[in-house]
């Protein structure tokens, strides 16, 4: 079983997500943006409407103004989220001493890790656990959810109290050292040998490795979903010129006589 | 056909209604084949559909910011699982997950009683985009609506109301079927109404030669807004614009947009071009209408078959530019009673208009009273992409779905002593209010805002003493 | 297809009860109509909106604007919703065998 977890699973299930985004983006690529969907208000230039789009992917605006329960269970959630993604990716690149290039000492640093990453799998713990609440409680959320949306939150669930247990309880955590070495075999295709592994590890590395070959083929392809979305409804948009043709100017005492013409940028494709 | 009353549902247009659509309803045992291919086209041609179909998290924000639900309480009416009648059927048929797990993650074949659920459920959404705008991934279910209308409309599955418009467009060239010589009647009625009003001679021009401007009224100006008409024509008769109106695109609507994006929608978009030309003006001028104006603005240039030979603007965004550039003087004193207005879903939420609506009724009326949610948060009407249907069941729908906007309008207090203004400058919006207001008990009169521009115009159009 | 019984003949109506074929009209289909409006007897008032409909329809193909309709028959609209209650174009247009407007009516 920890041989098919550790060793042989990772190859497959790496694929099948890699292979399967790429699948579902080209799927996506393929399918075109036909008419000018853009919401409005829309700023006229690029730059505002970077600003909407930044506001919107990275705060979850829209979301802010509507709910703020579900803003705060959302968003809380997928900063830890990012937060711990980027904190295993640093943790084992750099075995926790990450912050000596913000000028800490390596205990420092570690220990920074260490409570960063409690800290964040806690909250994110928290925030998941809210949201399969609401996901019972709240009348309308029951009922738009397929088992699916359920399952999603329990395997996230699952995943990050394997990790919290390995944080929290001493026999089964795992060392910066230990998970480095792992990868570092796995990568370079040689045959794994691990000392110090233990069975929460090992589930831990199940779940993650089903939500893999899970995210192609679900919700879960939201994340690239909302860059996508955004792009088509969150686009500049210049208002054409007004002025009727031959219009006189009277009211002031000059005689032009206005025709302006317009233009739209931001046409269909 | 016995047994279809399951699901609450507008007339469906007669074999010969839809042949004069150009289709040919596809007999019950092939609906679902033909369906699937539909859905199948569909979905993987327009990217806001796919991503609809693939990414939503069903979080449920949009539940609460529909008033379809929130006048029905309809579960089906909640914006993604309406979606879901078309991601069901998709994720069944067409994704890997759906057939291995089916029903676990949400996916469902598509049957004969889905499509009749179809049928009900994308004719009760008024195709107002409030689910897009709260949608945290910016997911415009209204997409979803409309290739769903688009695949009933090739199964030859379109409500009466639509259909008949649909034919009296390719007809006479406008939505209420008016022929030129009723259309010619009507303006010099009008005419006449302006003359015994002012003293002044304000022309309602038809087709007529060496014109500037063209002006696309909504056909429904002439039958049931005529101050709307009448106020178009003294804004323009005040400016000293060189206008006309067409009899051959009498009509600022474009059901096309509403069953049917294609044929419908281009041969509606093409003949206001081709009319254009014709009559050789320098610029196009839309009146009062939501759907159409998104139309004008959004569509013409992914559907026009050439390049768009004069600018298209609307007619408030004129107004508001002019009363900017201090050329158009207008006295609020005149209207005075307690005004509140109606954002048309497609002019706030998808023509940026919310501010140039501000501009406009601001300078026309001395108390004005914002509603609460308004600007792009505004609730629909309730009669959103036409869905004025009359029989009795249908219309109880429309009494729900307009039950938000009713508790908004009270809200503002205009109605209290029966004497306020709710304006609505878009002809369904006009449509749908002018019965909901009687029967919400709302004590205010509906009026277009272009109305409203036409009494204050300041000096008053008068004749000389 | 839906139809009405004037005078023992079946006369073809569709789903809103509007006459299909206009000149099946007659002033007992006119009284067969405004049964169904929930109308007892059609008084004088009524057949001068209702022949006005039809002159108007016969000469320019459509029903006329609401507003010409009251200014020329000399009715205001609550006069019209009181005669008709269903209203001009759903009530006086049926019983005047003319066809249901369309548009955003």
């Amino acid at each position: 079983m920890e041989y098919l977890v550790l060793q042989i699973l990772p190859y497959i299930s790496v694929t099948i997500f890699v292979v399967g985004v790429m699948y579902r983006l080209g799927k996506w690529a393929s399918a075109r943006i036909v008419h000018n969907i853009v919401l409005t208000p829309a700023p006229p230039t690029l730059g505002g409407a970077a600003v909407n789009y930044a506001a919107e992917v990275a705060l979850f605006r829209s979301l802010f103004k509507g709910d703020k329960s579900l803003w705060a269970g959302a968003w809380i959630m997928h900063f830890a989220l990012l937060n711990i993604i980027g904190g295993h990716i640093v943790g084992f690149a750099f075995l926790g001493e990450q912050f000596k290039f913000i000028g800490t000492s390596a205990e420092l640093s570690k220990e920074m890790s260490n409570l960063l990453g409690t800290t964040f799998g806690i909250v994110i713990w928290v925030a998941l656990l809210y949201l399969l609440y609401r996901r019972f409680a709240i009348n309308e959320v029951k009922l738009v959810s397929a088992p699916a949306d359920y399952l999603h939150l329990l395997l996230l669930l699952g995943i990050v109290t394997c990790g919290n247990l390995m944080r929290l309880i001493p026999e089964y955590g795992v060392h910066y050292e230990t998970a480095q070495t792992y990868f570092i075999q796995l990568a370079t295709f040689q045959p794994v040998h691990l000392e110090h592994i233990n069975f929460i590890f090992v589930l831990h590395l199940l779940l993650v490795q089903i939500l893999m070959i899970v995210f192609p083929f679900s919700k879960l392809m939201h994340l690239f979903g909302m860059f996508a979305e955004r792009w088509i409804i969150n686009r500049p948009y210049v208002e054409p010129a007004p002025g009727l043709p031959g219009v006189k100017v009277s009211a002031s005492s000059s005689t032009t006589t206005v025709t302006a013409g317009g233009k739209t940028t931001a046409g269909g494709v | 056909m016995a047994g279809e009353k399951k699901y609450k549902a507008p007339n469906k247009a007669t074999v010969a209604e839809m042949r004069a659509l150009f289709i040919d309803p596809v007999p019950d045992e092939r609906k679902v084949d033909e369906a699937l291919k539909h859905l199948k086209y569909l979905v993987e041609k327009y990217r806001p559909l796919m991503l609809a179909m693939e990414s939503c998290t069903k979080c449920g924000h949009c539940a609460e910011n529909c008033h379809t639900y929130l006048g029905t309480r309809d579960p089906n009416n909640i914006p993604t699982n309406r979606a879901d009648l078309f991601r069901k059927a998709w994720k069944a048929a067409y994704t890997l997950e759906g057939k291995l797990f089916g029903k676990l993650v949400g996916a469902e074949p598509l049957s004969l009683d889905t499509i009749e659920k179809m049928y009900s459920y994308f004719y009760q959404c008024n195709e107002c985009r409030r689910c897009a705008m709260v949608c945290p991934f910016g997911i415009d279910t209204c997409e979803v609506t409309f290739a769903g209308r688009q695949l009933l409309h090739w199964l030859g599955m379109v409500p009466k109301l639509q259909a008949q418009v649909g034919a009296a467009m390719y007809r006479t060239g406008n939505h209420t079927g008016l022929p030129k010589p009723g259309l010619v009647d009507t303006c010099e009625f009008l005419e006449e109404e302006m003359l015994e009003e002012t003293g002044v001679e304000i022309k309602i021009p038809i087709d007529k030669p060496n014109s500037d401007v063209l002006y696309i009224p909504s056909s429904a100006d002439f039958l049931l807004n005529p101050n709307t008409m009448m106020g178009a024509a003294k804004f323009f008769h005040y400016l000293g614009v060189n206008w006309t109106m067409s009899s051959e695109i009498a009509e600022a609507g474009n059901f096309g947009l509403l069953f049917d994006q294609r044929y419908t929608m281009r041969h509606n978009i093409m003949r206001l071009l081709n009319e254009a030309v014709k009559l050789g003006v320098k610029k196009i001028v839309w009146g009062e209408c939501g759907h159409g104006w998104r139309t004008g603005k959004m569509y013409v240039p992914s559907m026009a078959d050439r390049p768009i030979p004069v600018p298209i603007v609307h007619l408030h965004d004129e107004v508001s530019y002019y009363i900017r550039t201090g050329q158009l003087k207008l006295n609020p004193e005149v209207n005075s009673n307690p005004t509140t207005l109606h954002d048309p879903c497609n002019f706030v939420r998808a023509c940026n208009m919310a501010d140039t609506l501000r501009e406009v009724i601001t300078a026309v009326t001395t108390d004005f009273r914002e509603m609460t949610p308004n600007r792009e948060r505004n609730f629909c009407c309730g009669g959103g992409s036409a869905i004025l249907y009359d029989e009795p069941e249908m219309y109880d729908l429309r009494i729900k779905f307009s039950a938000k906007k009713a508790e908004q309008v009270r809200a503002t207090g205009v109605g209290e002593h029966g004497e306020g203004y709710l304006v609505a400058p878009c002809s369904i919006c006009k449509a749908q209010l002018y019965p909901m207001v009687e029967e919400h008990q709302l004590g205010v009169e509906v009026k277009g805002l272009i109305d409203l521009v036409g009494t204050a115009l300041y000096p008053p159009i008068k004749k000389n003493d | 297809m839906p139809f009405i019984e004037v005078n023992g003949q079946q006369i073809e109506v569709d789903e809103d009860g509007f006459l299909v074929n206009t000149d099946q009209w007659s002033e007992e289909a006119a009284k067969v109509f405004a049964k169904q409006e929930g109308i007892d007897e059609l008084t004088e008032d009524h057949w001068k909106v209702i022949n006005y409909l039809r002159d108007y329809f016969f000469q320019f193909g459509i029903a006329p604007m609401i507003r010409k309709l009251c200014k020329e028959t000399g009715f205001s609209l609550k006069q019209i919703y009181q005669l008709f209650p269903s209203g001009p174009a759903k009530g006086a247009c049926k019983i005047a065998g003319l066809p249901k407007p369309t548009g955003c009516v």
